[in-house]
């Protein structure tokens, strides 16, 4: 397998981490994603050598899973310095650039993580996410970060005990520079309606609200009629926005009456409804993920980040609400429940 | 901050209004308050029932609360037996109605439910067939009293008494043909319910799986799934638009959109060929299908409203405007077939997004509801709008020939009596007619008539309270959310006042979406051409014959009714924003006020 494989070209999904097959599925389905490519799993074990794997992954096995929490944060330091330090000339230096020169000028680089319980925490910000990165050295130090985020203190205490290969493959995304950015999920968290897409949306980047320390605008919309059925609009007195060098992200103040006023537009909301529906049909379960809203005028400011199988209420049991039953029992059981 | 308190005014402490002291004579004495029930009234739940009369009572109007008290309890309580529920109680309290849903006994549920299960299972199994039969019952009675003639007496009687061998006077006739008219009315009001009750205990059936499933689902996405069927209430409205299209056919749609009014479009038709050609069609489609009540709320409440053959100069308003639609090339009929089909889609995604164990049931629930949902719509057509209409036809005929013969000072003053004062004032008429004498008619009358008139028109002006009395923690009681739109949440916001400064109603949400506009209050049928193009229509309900109103409007706002009422129906339909059931947005709102109109969550806000 190549060591970099572009979004859209064929590729076996377990190469491209969990977001990367995300982005790699959304893609082929026609729905709009930012162009990005993925350092592939292949591509990580090309780059980091056998036998520094070998010695990280020893010393990884080595901490007792009781072992005081700053003793595992130390050592996660350590470990992650060291695959810095390691992979410093890296062989994919020059592919990386030239992929980067291809996809302009400022980029997103997020993790892509390797195995079912690695993409839960990703989308939890455990795994690293940098935004507004520009220049091929910038880009080259965050994939080289996100390959040490395979060793954070949370990562160890997870692993402690249990052996296995670790991997971890890296998306490059083109930054959508987001008026508007947010998540969706398919099915409501609240309670598992799956006739329910459930969006929250901030302004500027996205970041804050997925890391949970923003109150995002949220709507409900009907996945079957497409209404609007419920707008939860909160004042937004901040955003995550490019920061004025061009480079990194800044938290920038919202006035009013921005800072009032909904995130999202109706015919924004409404693409986004299409493209979860379309998702999770694909996907044949529950899906959430991540957009972000560009200037212009829907539906095509509206971009697909990534998106991922929910986990919550699609692993529980269904249980049938009533089974078979005849139309007249039904009339009388609605007749009598209230009131036994 | 001040709790709000938990229980309305007693409806033993509200007060008579100054002025109309004596207003009890004008209602009967089973309607009303009595002592000896004070403390069980003081313990119900009563809610003014402006769904049905959002309006005094005129005296003889009470026969049209009557019959739905009646039948409709007797069907609840006593024939299929609705399990929790007995009837609707009344009781008029300064000439406007109150009603108290009436619980039964909890002890008697499953045994009850037994006998329902029983006995619905029937009507449900051979519903279509059942209503063929009750379509033919019902017309026979709106047969029987279009019959009915109520010209004065003549003085001398026709060849016919003598040769046909009638054998009875038609002053005798009039006494009994007020009768039947009366009891006929009662009579329909049986088979209205025979139906209606076992229809919305299905169709909330449907609602309440549908909640179960999809907890989120609009009220609206659930009635998509049920209604859209190419019923008759629809038909008066596809008649004007077929009348349009003759007129354009016929080339005399320039004189028709010119016309002042009715009456001098007529006159002017009747000069060409074409022109008597498209009045003869008006005339023949005119009855039945203008036999259609432009009340607004639910149709056929009230003695005073014209149904549109009786005021052609509203039909003609509506077909003018379709007119110059299909000018400019737009499609003016239902969409009908794109509405059924949505319909299966809808109902299809959502079965699709079901446990698959349950779809077979969802499916049970859903036929069934289509079903009844049928009878649900048209009903109203066959009752509230024919039987209605052309009782209070003959009733006003009645007044006129009476007045006439001296029984009253005014063509309208029979309404003033309450209807067993009417049959003894036909009884006064018909002797002195019949023996050659003097009627003490308007004599006896005046007095009373001019006392009740002042009354009435105090009451009139009195602003009724909107609940009364003890109201349930929970609103559960099936009927009383679906049919009258009273929630718990509802009753929470009337104990609590208007909402912050009286600026938010809280109404049901009818129909989704948000706007702003200026606020346009509509009462009654006359003030619809004040409608401009962009405003918001404020009014106490709406009525299927106000249906070229909602493509002006940008939204619409009710005092009454639940997401199953027209107004909720039709703006769906039209895409529009809806909030139903404010309580008393006409009251509080002002034309030219800007409101905001909030579908989804059902709020209304006065911006300005």
């Amino acid at each position: 397998m190549s060591a970099i494989v572009w979004i859209g070209e064929d590729a076996p999904p377990e190469q491209l981490g969990g977001k990367g097959a995300g982005l790699a599925r959304l893609a082929a389905a026609g729905l709009r994603v930012p162009p990005a490519f993925v350092v592939t799993v292949d591509g990580y074990r090309e780059a980091v050598d056998p036998r520094l794997r070998g010695e990280l992954e020893r010393a990884a096995a080595a901490i007792s899973p009781d072992a005081p929490i700053s003793d595992l944060e130390h050592l996660a330091a350590a470990l992650r310095e060291r695959m810095l330090e390691a992979t410093a000339r890296h062989p994919l230096r020059e592919a990386l650039a030239a992929a980067y020169a291809r996809l302009g000028e400022t980029v997103a680089v997020r993790s892509s993580a390797v195995g079912e319980d690695a993409a839960d925490r990703s989308f939890a910000g455990e795994y690293d996410t940098h935004l507004l990165v520009r220049g091929a050295d910038e880009v080259d130090a965050r994939v080289r970060e996100c390959w040490a985020s395979l060793y954070t203190a949370r990562a160890l205490a997870y692993r402690a005990g249990r052996s296995g290969e670790l991997a971890m493959a890296v998306c490059v995304q083109q930054m959508v520079d987001a008026r508007a950015a947010g998540v969706f999920m398919t099915l409501d968290p609240a309670n598992g309606d799956r006739s329910t897409i459930v969006v929250e949306s901030v302004w500027g980047l996205g970041e804050p609200l997925v890391s949970g320390t923003v109150t995002p605008d949220r709507f409900v919309i009907d996945k079957v009629t497409g209404d609007i059925v419920r707008r939860d609009v909160v004042a937004k007195p901040y955003e995550l926005a490019r920061h004025g060098s061009g480079l990194g992200t800044e938290r920038r103040e919202v006035a009013a009456p921005r800072r009032d006023a909904p995130s999202l537009r109706d015919g924004e909301l409404a693409e986004l409804a299409r493209m979860a529906k379309r998702v999770e049909q694909l996907a044949g379960t529950a899906q959430d993920g991540e957009f972000a809203v560009a200037a212009g005028e829907p539906p095509d400011n509206v971009h697909l980040l990534q998106c991922r199988a929910e986990t919550v209420w699609s692993r529980r049991e269904r249980r049938p609400l009533v089974g078979q039953r005849s139309a007249l029992q039904s009339v009388v059981s609605t007749l009598t429940k209230e009131h036994r | 901050m001040t709790t709000a308190p938990t229980s309305f005014q007693s409806p033993y402490d509200v007060a008579t209004p100054e002025g109309a002291e004596g207003w009890e004579q004008m209602y009967n004495w089973y309607h009303q308050r009595g002592e000896e029930r004070r403390a069980e009234d003081e313990q119900r739940f009563w809610f003014h029932d402006r769904l049905h009369h959002p309006r005094v009572l005129a005296p003889y109007d009470e026969i049209q609360c009557e019959c739905w008290w009646q039948a409709l309890g007797a069907f609840n309580t006593r024939i299929l037996p609705m399990p929790p529920a007995h009837g609707v109680d009344q009781r008029i309290i300064n000439g406007y109605v109150y009603v108290s849903p009436v619980p039964a006994d909890p002890a008697q549920l499953q045994a009850r439910a037994e006998i329902f299960q029983r006995r619905a299972g029937h009507y449900y199994e051979n519903w279509d067939a059942i209503y063929e039969e009750w379509k033919v019952k019902v017309m026979a009675r709106l047969d029987e009293i279009r019959a009915m003639d109520f010209s004065p007496l003549p003085d001398l009687e026709d060849d016919s008494v003598i040769f046909d061998h009638r054998g009875y006077s038609t002053g005798y006739k009039m006494i009994q043909d007020f009768q039947r008219l009366v009891v006929v009315m009662y009579e329909t009001y049986q088979y209205h319910f025979e139906m209606l009750n076992l229809g919305y205990a299905a169709y909330l059936t449907f609602f309440g799986f549908c909640k179960q499933a999809f907890p989120n689902i609009t009220d609206q996405a659930i009635s998509r799934m049920v209604g859209g069927l190419h019923v008759d209430l629809y038909r008066p409205d596809d008649e004007l638009k077929r009348l349009s299209k003759e007129a354009l056919r016929l080339g005399v749609d320039d004189e028709v959109t010119n016309a002042g009014s009715a009456e001098a479009l007529f006159a002017l038709l009747g000069e060409s060929e074409a022109g008597r050609e498209w009045m003869a069609d008006w005339q023949r489609t005119a009855d039945p299908w203008f036999l259609f009540s432009t009340d607004a709320g639910h149709p056929g409440g009230y003695h005073d409203a014209k149904p549109w053959i009786e005021d052609p100069d509203v039909p003609l308003a509506a077909i003018k405007e379709y007119i110059a639609l299909l000018r400019k090339g737009e499609q003016i009929d239902r969409p009908t077939e794109r509405v059924l089909a949505e319909r299966e889609r809808i109902a299809g995604e959502y079965r699709a997004l079901m446990a698959e164990e349950d779809r077979e049931a969802f499916d049970e629930v859903l036929k069934l509801a289509r079903t009844v949902f049928v009878y649900i719509e048209e009903h109203n057509i066959y009752i509230e709008h024919w039987m209605w209409a052309t009782f209070w036809r003959k009733s006003r005929d009645l007044a006129a020939a009476l007045h006439e013969m001296g029984a009253f000072d005014g063509p309208r003053d029979m309404f003033l009596l309450r209807r067993s004062e009417v049959a003894e004032a036909i009884y006064d008429i018909v002797a002195a007619w019949s023996v050659g004498s003097r009627p003490r008619g308007a004599d006896y009358w005046r007095p009373i008539i001019e006392e009740r008139r002042r009354i009435y028109e105090v009451l009139k002006a009195w602003d009724a309270p909107p609940a009364l009395g003890r109201p349930p923690e929970e609103v559960n009681e099936p009927f009383t959310v679906m049919l009258w739109g009273i929630t718990t949440d509802q009753v929470a916001a009337w104990l609590g006042g208007a909402g912050e400064d009286g600026r938010t109603l809280q109404g049901q949400a009818g129909s989704p979406g948000v706007v702003e506009g200026p606020a346009r209050i509509v009462r009654a049928v006359e003030e619809l051409d004040d409608v401009q193009q962009g405003e918001i229509l404020i009014c106490p309900a709406t009525s299927p014959s106000w249906s070229t109103v909602f493509s002006r409007v940008l939204a619409t706002v009710s005092d009454v009714g639940g997401v199953m009422s027209h107004a909720a129906i039709i703006c769906r339909e039209y895409g529009i924003p809806a909030v139903v059931g404010t309580g008393r947005a006409v009251s509080s709102i002002t034309n030219g006020q800007r409101v905001r109109v909030d579908g989804d969550r059902g709020t209304v806000t006065i911006v300005d």
